[in-house]
């Protein structure tokens, strides 16, 4: 049997990243007695390795939880967990949605931070209650006051009755769970209407396939009934529902309000789309919920492996992460210089860090990846439009008419004493500012509009340097716009490096050709012979340096005494060696081929 | 199986500042002569003891340290218990010119030694201070006449080059004069800083006025050139010999065959299968005083062991046959090993040859002199 709808509360938790969002979600679930003590290991929320280091979440996950309020009534409190970085907006767009309530927790020796704010202004637009939460309270530098005003000045709510708690110490919780009982509204619904269900996440299972998580808006979704995804159009048989408390718990149905998993027998997580409606096959809603968007990958890169005897290990591990990433995208690729490997796709540029690391990490597998590049939509003379992911696919420029880039909204805040540099750093990377808004005498949001081809060239280093680590950025996808663009190619010993061609603004390429040539100078190491590295555009040098020979790499004595030191040392050049990619007769290291994130 | 035989001798007077080698400076009325030769000579029954039968000593040398401090007397029971478990060709002792007189050269040549190789390292006072040697450039050049005069001593020098403020004219005056003077043999080696040396120590804070490497490469190369005019062969990288007058007891290291280190930080390889396929090497803890004293209750002195299987041999062979003329034996490699270091280097092989950095003769490879200079980065692309 489902619960009463009016004893549900499902709510969220929005917070910048170390703000406190995990520790404070593992003493929710240690004070309504979800967790043994054997159990409480830091942070249950957050499942990977890769997450708990980073100290963000990857993929959202929910618990339902039981609490008896000072009402003396039992509560089922679904508490949703959202990723906390830009790359994952949409998905935190949907999970929120899945909620009618959520907690804004702010660290209060640090105040509101830009993320913060982007994803209150999602769960505002999703009309949920906000409870703002005054973190870290317990810390000699917490600031309530202040912290009370800025959620007023800033993000526009009242926080008066703001609750003060730590993660840290457990102050508040009891404060906090009433409150969502008290402040959160019930979800509503009919248990008798069709179904429909927003499918909020999923992760692939080895047994069960793909497993979705859904928030039941209305009607009752039951063990064995026969479903449809309204989006994919595709129908399914449901083996298994339940919920996790946190420990997985099987169940007959959910009903309206509720929230749990279901499994199908569906294959692929790529079937699962975020934001899916899903409905009964045969009694079927009329309409689909609003919001559904198909994520699409915003940036790619190309990854090879170093040695290409490990191109199908490399395959296999990119198809493990496919499955439990729907927003991550890979096809096979070649290059001149790397040979075989894989173009993939990404949210942005941390996704893409994660993937990397993940296929490095967990895989052991040494990889060259390349530099990243946004989709640029290129406008032929014959009236066709093409999109390329791949700089070095740029069709010949004699057939093309325009080139459009990705252009994003970003939003900035920063301490007001690093507004002169940062606008100076939106300017240099082609920025509009579009909004510039004081938030107290000492903090400042400015709104920038600027391509994302510019945001991926170490923007965010640069702005996390210019604020000495203060200012904080979001930013969302606002369209295409013709660009002044052309390709750099580099050369190395006379041959183009197709791995190493990027798409610059024509304004900036001369420099920033040049700048790259004597950042690979630097980068790869003097060889055998003397090597001419040079930057081109359409076939004309705009820049060249040369690394000179090496003339000497000899070791003076080698007796007796000296053999094993030696051949370590030899097998130590040859390791670094496997390391490297060989184009021609050069090594060129693993760096060169993103050394163009590592310029000015 | 034929062995090299090495001793190390683990005393100096003074410790010099780019020297990495197992040695301790040591007042010489404090250098336990006999002591250390008796502890020598149970090692080595020891050793041969340990071995598959048939070993044979062919070469003898006595490196350091400082062996020409060593009392003749001492030095030569050493001489005699190894000649007794062999028959030598070659028996070399090192010497620092300061500890070599016609008086010495003349008992070591009643003892049978036939090789003196003199720790030169420079005919030039300034470098010679820098280097921190006791000797100054008469006595280096003295040293290498009476050497040379006593008759029936092939006579080697060591040469250093590299070294800051000096220059290519100085370098190769020296060698002419040392040349002049009648030396057969120069081993040459470019200054190598090693971790953990009081250079070693400077130059990690920057402090040590140093040649770059190109400079050091244009400096080999002179030395060759001076070399070579004066008739001496190149015959391994940092070697070089009148026709007949190479180090034999080095030559076998550098076809990596077995060898048999003896004394406090030695270090040696031999054979543990019958087929000789399989080795260990072994390090001897450097402390003498527990080298003595385990010897002495008849055990093995405390070492550090490494098992050296048929891929590490030919791994090894190949490092160390690149290093010479001569180049690597390939048929006698396999034979040695087992294991035929052709196959699976092929395309590796074909490529440094199409670079010019190997010689491919079938039955034999080998590296131009000309890229002698660039030998580590070639055998890595091997290994």
């Amino acid at each position: 049997m489902s619960t009463e709808p009016q004893n549900i509360r499902n709510f969220s938790i929005i917070a910048h990243i170390d703000h406190g969002k995990s520790t404070l979600a593992d003493r929710i679930l240690d004070f309504t007695g979800a967790l043994s003590a054997r159990e409480r290991v830091e942070q249950f929320l957050d499942k990977m390795d890769i997450e708990r280091e980073r100290g963000i979440t990857i993929k959202a996950q929910h618990v339902r939880l039981h609490y008896t309020a000072d009402d003396g009534q039992l509560y089922q409190l679904n508490l949703i967990d959202t990723p906390g970085h830009v790359d994952f907006t949409y998905e935190v767009s949907r999970s929120l949605s899945a909620c009618e309530g959520a907690l804004l927790v702010v660290d209060c020796t640090q105040g509101v931070e830009a993320q913060t704010l982007a994803n209150v202004y999602l769960a505002v637009e999703a009309n949920l209650n906000v409870i703002p939460v005054l973190n870290k309270v317990d810390l000699p530098s917490a600031d309530p006051d202040r912290t009370r005003q800025e959620i007023e000045d800033v993000v526009g709510l009242d926080a008066s009755e703001a609750v003060l708690a730590s993660g840290k110490t457990g102050i508040g919780i009891k404060d906090i769970l009433e409150s969502v009982v008290k402040k959160v509204r019930p979800p509503t619904g009919d248990p008798k209407a069709p179904l429909q269900a927003l499918l909020f996440d999923s992760w692939y299972d080895s047994y069960r396939g793909a497993v979705v998580v859904v928030r039941v808006r209305e009607g009752t979704l039951r063990k064995g009934d026969k479903i449809y995804l309204m989006a994919t159009q595709r129908e399914y048989e449901v083996t298994e529902i339940g919920v996790f408390t946190p420990h997985p718990v099987a169940l007959a149905e959910l009903g309206p309000g509720e929230v749990g998993f279901l499994a199908a027998n569906i294959r692929s997580v790529h079937d699962t789309k975020v934001g899916d409606t899903i409905t009964h096959a045969k009694r079927r809603a009329t309409e689909a919920l609003p919001g559904y968007k198909e994520v699409k990958p915003m940036v790619f890169a190309g990854i090879f492996p170093t040695d290409s005897v490990d191109y199908t290990a490399l395959r296999d591990a990119l198809e493990k992460l496919r499955l439990n990433d729907a927003s991550f995208r890979f096809d096979p690729d070649t290059s001149d210089a790397l040979g075989f490997g894989f173009r993939c796709g990404f949210l942005g540029l941390l996704h893409m860090e994660i993937i990397q690391e993940r296929l490095e990490r967990e895989y052991n597998l040494d990889l060259i990846t390349t530099a990243p590049s946004v989709v640029y939509r290129v406008r032929l003379r014959n009236g066709e439009t093409v999109d390329v992911e791949n700089p070095s696919r740029l069709p010949d420029p004699g057939r093309i008419l325009a080139i459009d880039e990705p252009f994003l909204k970003v939003t900035l805040h920063t301490p007001a004493t690093s507004v002169g540099v940062i606008m100076q750093l939106c300017q240099d990377r082609r920025g509009t500012q579009i909004g510039m808004q004081y938030n107290g005498p000492d903090r400042v949001i400015l709104t920038y509009e600027m391509p994302l081809n510019e945001v991926l060239f170490d923007f965010f280093d640069k702005l996390k340097s210019a604020s000495k680590g203060y200012a904080s950025m979001d930013y969302e996808l606002i369209g295409y716009r013709e660009g002044d663009l052309v390709r750099v190619d580099m050369l190395v010993n006379g041959e183009p490096v197709d791995a190493l061609s990027v798409i610059l603004n024509k304004e900036k390429s001369h420099k920033r050709g040049r700048d790259l040539a004597s950042k690979l100078k630097e980068v790869i190491q003097r060889q055998q012979y003397e090597v001419a590295i040079q930057a081109a555009i359409g076939g004309k040098i705009i820049a060249r340096e040369t690394i000179g020979a090496i003339r000497k790499n000899v070791t003076a004595k080698c007796y007796g005494g000296d053999i094993s030191r030696k051949r370590k040392l030899l097998e130590k050049q040859k390791e670094g060696k496997k390391r490297m990619k060989s184009v021609g007769s050069v090594d060129i290291p693993q760096e060169a081929f993103l050394a163009i994130l590592k310029i000015d | 199986m034929n062995l090299a035989v090495y001793v190390h001798f683990p005393w100096c007077l003074q410790r010099c500042p780019y020297c990495d080698f197992a040695t301790e400076a040591i007042n010489p009325s404090r250098i336990p002569h006999a002591r250390y030769a008796d502890a020598v000579v149970r090692e080595l029954g020891l050793r041969l003891d340990a071995l598959p039968p048939g070993a044979r000593a062919r070469t003898l040398f006595f490196g350091g340290g400082t062996p020409s401090l060593w009392e003749p007397a001492d030095l030569g029971r050493v001489i005699a218990a190894v000649a007794r478990r062999g028959d030598l060709q070659e028996i070399t002792v090192e010497c620092n010119p300061t500890s070599l007189d016609a008086e010495r050269c003349a008992r070591w040549k009643d003892l049978g030694v036939d090789r003196v190789s003199i720790g030169v390292q420079s005919l030039r006072d300034e470098h010679l201070r820098y280097l921190g040697r006791l000797h100054n450039a008469a006595g280096a050049s003295l040293a290498v006449q009476t050497a040379v005069r006593s008759g029936a001593l092939r006579v080697s020098a060591d040469v250093m080059f590299g070294l800051a403020e000096q220059t290519i004219e100085a370098l190769t005056e020296d060698l002419r004069a040392l040349l002049g003077e009648g030396v057969e043999h120069l081993s040459c080696y470019a200054l190598t800083i090693e971790p953990g040396t009081r250079f070693g120590e400077l130059a990690r804070k920057g402090r040590l006025p140093r040649l770059e490497d190109d400079r050091v490469a244009t400096m080999y190369e002179a030395v060759e050139r001076t070399c070579e005019d004066a008739g001496l062969g190149h015959y391994e990288v940092s070697n070089y010999a009148r026709p007949g007058a190479t180090s034999r007891h080095n030559e076998a290291y550098w076809r990596g065959e077995w060898y048999l280190g003896l004394g406090a930080g030695a270090v040696g390889c031999t054979a543990v299968t019958e087929d000789g396929r399989a080795g260990e090497r072994w390090r001897n803890a450097a402390d003498a005083e527990a080298y003595c004293t385990a010897l002495e209750r008849g055990e093995f002195p405390p070492a550090e062991t490494e098992a050296i299987g048929p891929e590490t041999r030919v791994q090894e062979g190949l490092m160390l046959g690149l290093r010479t003329a001569l180049g690597v034996d390939l048929a006698g490699l396999a034979a040695r090993t087992g294991v035929d270091p052709r196959v699976g280097r092929e395309a590796a092989v074909a490529r440094e040859c199409a670079r010019g950095n190997l010689i491919d003769e079938g039955v034999r490879w080998s590296i131009p002199r000309s890229r002698w200079l660039l030998a580590d980065d070639i055998v890595a692309r091997l290994f």
